[in-house]
């Protein structure tokens, strides 16, 4: 190396400390925004129900060889039967979440919303910050690093021959942006801190469908083996006596 | 489900509080955390926190929950007015809740205005007809009134939408079994069994049902479940023991006559009266003359 760069301090006192503090403000504004717009849920009936279903019929699965065998195939019948079994779905009504999310403009809705108050600010603040503060190097990290860091912390500067420890602006402002999470969590309240990564993956796992879930659990209702435990449990209450007598 | 600890935890720090040591707050906490119900601590101690305005602003918002922990306590207590003032103060806060519109239905259940209760439940289901809570007072409202089958309606069509719900499912096997249907009870305990299988007091009780609707049948099953109670307790349960005696003397008694079926645990009976009086022996020994006369006319009979 050379010789070091020197950072003018107007950048510390213009770029760098302007950035953070803008990063921090923008990200309680959109606290409170989302707070704004958040409706609550109506939670849908059938959908509390399914799940309630899924849950009990579960526990049948799990517990059945504690009831007696004719209990048992009572309730079996009950969830599995073909015309109006619990767990049954008529195949025509066994709709998609997708077409689902989209006949239901509420649902839309809140995910628009959601998205709104997530991308917005996020261009916003990009275009600001690549207007404003292109081109600056704006810190230096106290410790050297590999080159794989390049496009990591030099983001928006093309020179090869800057050392990897310098932080160009735009990189800095990735950095704020995916590093805040531990101060809005202590300004905002534990679980109020916005977590775009988190959000992210909300999306992505969205398309849960319950009447699959509820084929599913059908089927393997269907073939569970009824083995009843109970008479075993009379030798086994001989043993513990005999135990407790001796 | 409270756990041993959490129960030593509690209880040490229930008397750190009542002799002064402090830590009120937390002690509320974990009431609230465990659900336990100790409405006369948690409205002398929380009152203590709510009289005194230093410790109230150092609470921040919790303040608001404690006042809704604090209300209940009270109307646990029968001190309405303590409870209606806290619900006051709620309501000024928060002017259009519905948790705080719950709190005020109970204040009127616990004046035992059941109409007009039943009025503000209803208009509040309206708003949001999947608040199980709401759905579970108007139960306990029927329930107050003595209404037996009412309940039972409520509670039917609460546990068509919320099936997992098994302390619903218990609170409607006992009031089945406080009517004496007790095929409708049977049917609710085997529920509260397959939702919790290991719990030894759903086996006593669907047992003692089986028991008590006799035939044969039933009672060789009300015999199968007393042995899993007594297998679940390890043989400590003094009820399960006398159960597995009752049921054997009475199987004799209905098989009289026809080949025994009942090969598979023969000692079954004898063991658990040998266990009940050992038990007896060491806890009782005044009552054993009791014990072994009644275990005798069992035999004979």
């Amino acid at each position: 190396m050379a010789e070091d760069l020197v950072l003018d301090t107007a950048i510390r006192d213009w770029v760098l400390i302007p950035l953070s503090v803008v990063m921090v403000l923008i990200g309680i504004l959109r606290y409170f925004v989302s707070k704004l717009m958040r409706s609550s849920q109506v939670p849908d009936p059938k959908i509390v129900k399914e799940g309630q279903v899924i849950v009990r019929a579960r526990n049948l699965r799990a517990g059945a060889n504690f009831i007696a065998p004719k209990s048992f195939r009572a309730r079996r019948v009950y969830f599995c039967n073909e015309e109006n079994g619990l767990l049954h779905m008529p195949k025509g009504q066994a709709q998609n979440a997708q077409a689902q999310m989209f006949s239901d403009p509420n649902m839309a809705m809140d995910m628009m919303k959601k998205n709104l108050s997530m991308i917005i600010p996020q261009t916003l603040t990009f275009a600001w910050v690549n207007f404003f503060f292109s081109g600056f190097v704006a810190a230096k990290i106290p410790f050297p690093l590999t080159q794989r860091f390049r496009s990591m912390l030099q983001n928006g500067i093309d020179l090869s021959t800057v050392d990897v420890s310098y932080v160009s602006s735009r990189s800095w402002y990735f950095l704020n942006l995916f590093g805040l999470r531990g101060l809005f969590s202590l300004i905002l309240g534990e679980e109020n801190a916005t977590d775009d990564t988190q959000r992210m993956m909300q999306m992505s796992g969205f398309g849960f469908d319950p009447s699959k879930s509820l084929g599913a659990e059908k089927d393997s209702l269907d073939i569970i083996q009824h083995e009843w435990a109970l008479p075993k449990f009379e030798q086994r209450a001989e043993t513990v006596l005999k135990d407790l007598v001796r | 489900m409270v756990t041993k600890t959490e129960e030593t935890q509690l209880n040490r720090l229930e008397n750190q509080v009542d002799n002064g040591g402090g830590g009120a707050w937390e002690y509320l906490c974990l009431v609230k955390k465990l659900k336990v119900r100790r409405p006369d601590k948690v409205l002398r101690h929380g009152l203590s926190i709510l009289n005194d305005p230093k410790k109230r602003s150092a609470l921040g918002p919790d303040v608001w929950t404690l006042y809704e922990q604090v209300s209940i306590a009270a109307m646990d207590c029968q001190c309405l007015d303590v409870a209606k003032d806290c619900i006051k103060v709620l309501q000024k806060q928060f002017p259009e809740s519905k948790r705080v519109g719950r709190l005020e239905g109970i204040l009127l259940e616990a004046k035992g205005l059941w109409a007009e209760a039943e009025k503000a439940y209803s208009s509040l289901l309206e708003d949001n007809p999947l608040d199980p809570v709401l759905h579970k007072r108007r139960v306990a409202i029927a329930k107050a009134q003595g209404n037996f089958p009412t309940a039972i309606e409520w509670l039917n069509k609460y546990l068509e939408t919320f099936m997992a719900d098994h302390d619903a499912w218990r609170e409607l096997a006992e009031i089945y079994v406080s009517l004496q249907m007790y095929k409708q009870a049977a049917f609710c305990y085997e529920e509260l069994i397959l939702s919790q299988p290991t719990v030894p007091l759903y086996h006593l009780a669907y047992a003692d049902v089986l028991y008590t609707l006799g035939g044969v049948e039933n009672i060789l099953l009300a015999k199968k479940y007393y042995a899993s109670a007594i297998d679940l307790t390890g043989g400590k349960n003094t009820k399960a023991l006398f159960g597995i005696c009752l049921c054997s003397s009475a199987i004799a008694q209905l098989t009289k006559g026809r080949n025994k079926e009942d090969k598979e645990s023969p000692e079954l009976q004898s063991l658990a009266a040998a266990a009940l009086e050992k038990d007896y022996k060491q806890r009782a020994p005044a009552k054993l003359l009791l014990l072994t006369s009644a275990l005798k006319s069992l035999k004979t009979s």
